[in-house]
């Protein structure tokens, strides 16, 4: 006898439909399993004989057969314990063939027949939303469905349910909220007016930040609160956001309750471990801030193999990989904040400490980063351990709220009046966008002159210069607000 | 391009600089590259390798005048202010001489290697060392009277505690070579050698008019041959330029110092700046320094 379930595969952040075929044939007892199963796949067989067993059926002592339709394509994980199951319980009649009709079933299951959550839950939600299906899986599944935007779902915590006729109502049992992480709040900075207002500018904007500074002056403190300052997740971001963090097996909570990832891999990080990699393929560090913040802290440290494997995400939002099974894209649109000491002893221009470095060692490790990853970076701004008096003195600063509603206004300016965040407006678009007047113009010609500007370099402080104007809710850039965009800019020949 | 000329001056040649003889031991030979007439009176200006904005600035503008009044400038081509010192000369269109603590044949540092190319073509480059010699920790202390010995002045752009820039000094007071420091801020510790210099007795150079002085009277420039066209210092009228003329500091800092919002401060110190009369340094923190004709 033969049946048929319908299930899904991870691919990326997409999960592509798969039909599991049970042929049940008189033949030597066996249990195999084809369409290129990987080795959890393989393994699925000796818990798919426990589970059934455990959970009061019988697993047919004969020649028992799964295919994985397309047989083409690569299949991973232990996912497809479920299915399989129920394919073989329907085709030896123990269970009825409609059993998982218009069902994507998905689950791993226990030795005991639990049936327990996989990764990518949402994924699997998604596809069967598209494909006009329901969601069958473990009791973690109704979260997915419910996040996915109320995929119709039903839930199973054991095989044995199935035994009394099966649990046919959609569960409403969530998951326990875990109380949400607070993100930390500007407030607790004190001082570093220019790294706030630099934050405040590239929050408006979209604009990536570089930091430099001396140990100690505060840059990662300042770097965690940037989430805290940018608009809360839009729905459909926030979706976007929480499948990259399910099909990793991270938790989608947070995100799902608005908060905006903050992503700071260690400078030890591979190139796999920022753009993803790995067999099956899963979403790097670039993938995880997807419409967050990438932090990246003691950024000339960083191999610079890695590095350079930020620039195409950075233009494109996406990080492509190509492998012999094929080409993969996982979303990867992320605000960069970078961190670095000015020279390889850190005490450059500080005020107490001297620095130890020779000019040439300070050169080095400045070429680290290198031009085209540089020109990336719209803001740079120096960060400068605070005046003990000031952290004695514990003012406290503008809360992030405040900030927050800034930038807010300031996105809102920018999107009635040119539908872009001026970090993604190029050529004549951003010109357009800019509405320079006459002085402003030639102020900007003679500061390119007299600062060797390349076109990418005055592109840079022009973005800048839109979104300082938007804050101010201005219609053109004036003067002032080039003029300020200047002081930020990277500087192109180091003199 | 034909190949810069190598000779070698001997002590009893006829070419040999009579002030060498001033020192204790003055050089066998001296191993030069380039043009022979250059062997003759020098303003020899000196510094420390780790140069502020400040050393950097007072160094182009008082090598370039005395250079561009046809006073050789002497110098060692190590980082920092020396290389500054050389390029400063030649940029004013004057000549230099580069005493190397190597064979002058060999460019060391590396950093200065086109530099030493430039100026075995058309300037100087000595050495008492002969062809090939390698650098040595020893060679340097010796080029340092070597330079202190072609000089007739010293001058001393910039010196912390302790510093190499001593040693030369030493040798300068031995020769009687007239030794001159520019003043610095009591607290760059940049600037603390050639403050105790200044209270030890050397002539002070706080303008260009003080070094011309110098100059004439130490016979490197024909009295009345420096009046007029000098640098005139005028205040700075803005506060922010005025603030930054006394130290280097970041904008940050300097908007807590007069009490204004940091991006108010920026946007003024952007136009000054273009105005070309701050510069932003490479570790981000702003300095005075006037261009002559606005960058």
């Amino acid at each position: 006898m033969q049946a048929c379930v319908t299930t899904a595969s991870l691919q990326g952040v997409e999960a592509f439909l798969v039909e599991v075929q049970a042929d049940v044939a008189s033949g030597l007892p066996s249990f195999g399993i084809v369409g290129l199963p990987d080795a959890a796949l393989q393994e699925s067989r000796d818990r798919v004989r426990s589970a059934v067993r455990s959970a009061g059926f019988e697993f047919p002592n004969c020649r028992v057969l799964v295919n994985l339709a397309p047989a083409l394509l690569r299949k991973h994980g232990t996912g497809f314990d479920l299915p399989i199951a129920l394919a073989v319980l329907a085709a030896t009649a123990q269970l009825p063939p409609e059993i998982a009709a218009g069902c994507i079933a998905v689950g791993e299951l226990g030795l005991d027949g639990s049936v327990r959550p996989v990764h990518g839950l949402l994924a699997y939600a998604i596809a069967a939303a598209r494909n006009g299906l329901e969601l069958l899986g473990p009791p973690e599944a109704a979260d997915a469905a419910e996040a996915a935007g109320g995929t119709p779902c039903r839930t199973l915590k054991d095989l044995r349910e199935l035994k009394n006729g099966g649990d046919r109502t959609a569960s409403r049992l969530r998951g326990r909220r875990r109380p949400s992480v607070p993100v930390p709040d500007l407030s607790e900075v004190n001082g570093q007016q220019a790294a706030r207002r630099a934050m405040e500018i590239a929050a408006a904007g979209g604009h990536n930040l570089l930091m430099v500074g001396p140990p100690g002056s505060g840059k990662t403190m300042l770097a965690r609160r940037m989430p805290g300052i940018l608009p809360p997740l839009s729905d459909a971001e926030r979706l976007e956001t929480a499948l990259v963090y399910s099909v990793s097996g991270l938790d989608e909570r947070p995100v799902l309750d608005g908060t905006r990832p903050f992503r700071a891999p260690h400078h030890s990080c591979s190139v796999a471990g920022l753009t993803g990699g790995g067999a099956p393929p899963r979403p790097g560090e670039m993938s995880l801030a997807h419409n967050g913040v990438l932090f990246l802290d003691e950024m000339p440290q960083f191999a610079p193999s890695a590095l350079q494997a930020l620039r195409g995400p950075l233009e494109e939002g996406a990080v492509t990989l190509v492998r012999a099974e094929g080409r993969l894209t996982f979303p990867a649109r992320f605000t960069l904040v970078a961190a670095m000491n000015p020279c390889p002893c850190g005490f450059a221009g500080d005020r107490e400490r001297a620095c130890t470095c020779t000019e040439t060692a300070v050169a080095r490790y400045q070429a680290r980063i290198g031009g085209p990853l540089m020109d990336r970076m719209d803001l740079v701004v120096r960060v400068d351990r605070p005046d003990p008096r000031a952290i004695v003195a514990a003012e406290a600063g503008e809360t992030s709220a405040a900030v927050r509603e800034r930038v807010i206004a300031a996105r809102r300016h920018a999107e009635s009046t040119r539908r872009a965040l001026s970090s993604q407006l190029t050529g004549p678009r951003l010109l357009e966008a800019c509405r320079l007047t006459d002085p402003s113009l030639r102020l900007l010609e003679r500061a390119a002159r007299t600062h060797h500007l390349s076109g990418r370099g005055i592109a840079r402080v022009l973005r800048t210069a839109r979104t300082i104007a938007d804050l101010e809710q201005a219609f053109g850039v004036s003067e002032e607000h080039l003029l300020e965009a200047m002081s930020y800019r990277v500087e192109e020949h180091p003199r | 391009m034909s190949p810069p000329d190598r000779f070698v001056i001997r002590r009893d040649d006829s070419g040999y600089p009579r002030q060498l003889l001033r020192l204790d031991h003055p050089p066998e030979a001296l191993y030069c590259i380039g043009d022979p007439s250059l062997l003759t009176a020098g303003l020899a200006v000196i510094g420390s390798r780790r140069q502020t904005p400040y050393g950097r600035e007072c160094t182009a503008v008082l090598a370039g005048w005395a250079a561009s009044r046809g006073v050789p400038i002497i110098s060692g081509a190590a980082v920092g202010c020396d290389q500054s010192a050389h390029r400063a000369a030649i940029e004013a269109g004057g000549r230099t001489v580069a005493v190397l603590g190597c064979g002058a044949d060999l460019d060391y540092p590396p950093s200065a290697r086109p530099l030493l190319q430039t100026m075995r073509r058309d300037h100087l480059v000595v050495s008492e060392l002969p062809w090939g010699a390698p650098p040595a920790r020893w060679t340097f202390p010796a080029r340092n009277r070597i330079i202190a010995g072609l000089a007739h002045a010293l001058l001393v752009v910039e010196a912390s505690l302790p510093s190499g820039t001593f040693n030369t000094a030493d040798h300068a007071l031995q020769t009687g070579t007239e030794v001159l420091a520019v003043p610095g801020s009591i607290l760059s510790p940049c600037s603390q050698g050639t403050n105790r210099l200044i209270r030890d007795g050397a002539g002070v150079v706080a303008d260009v008019e003080d070094l011309a002085t110098a100059l004439e009277r130490c016979g490197l420039l024909d009295p009345g041959a420096s009046s007029g066209a000098l640098a005139q210092h005028t205040a700075p009228d803005s506060a922010l330029a005025a603030a930054l003329a006394s130290c280097p500091m970041t904008a940050e800092a300097l908007a807590q110092a007069l009490g204004r919002s940091v991006h108010e401060v920026a946007r003024e110190l952007a136009l000054l700046e273009i105005d070309g009369l701050i510069r932003r340094t490479a570790d981000g923190q702003y300095c005075y320094a006037p261009r002559p004709c606005g960058g």
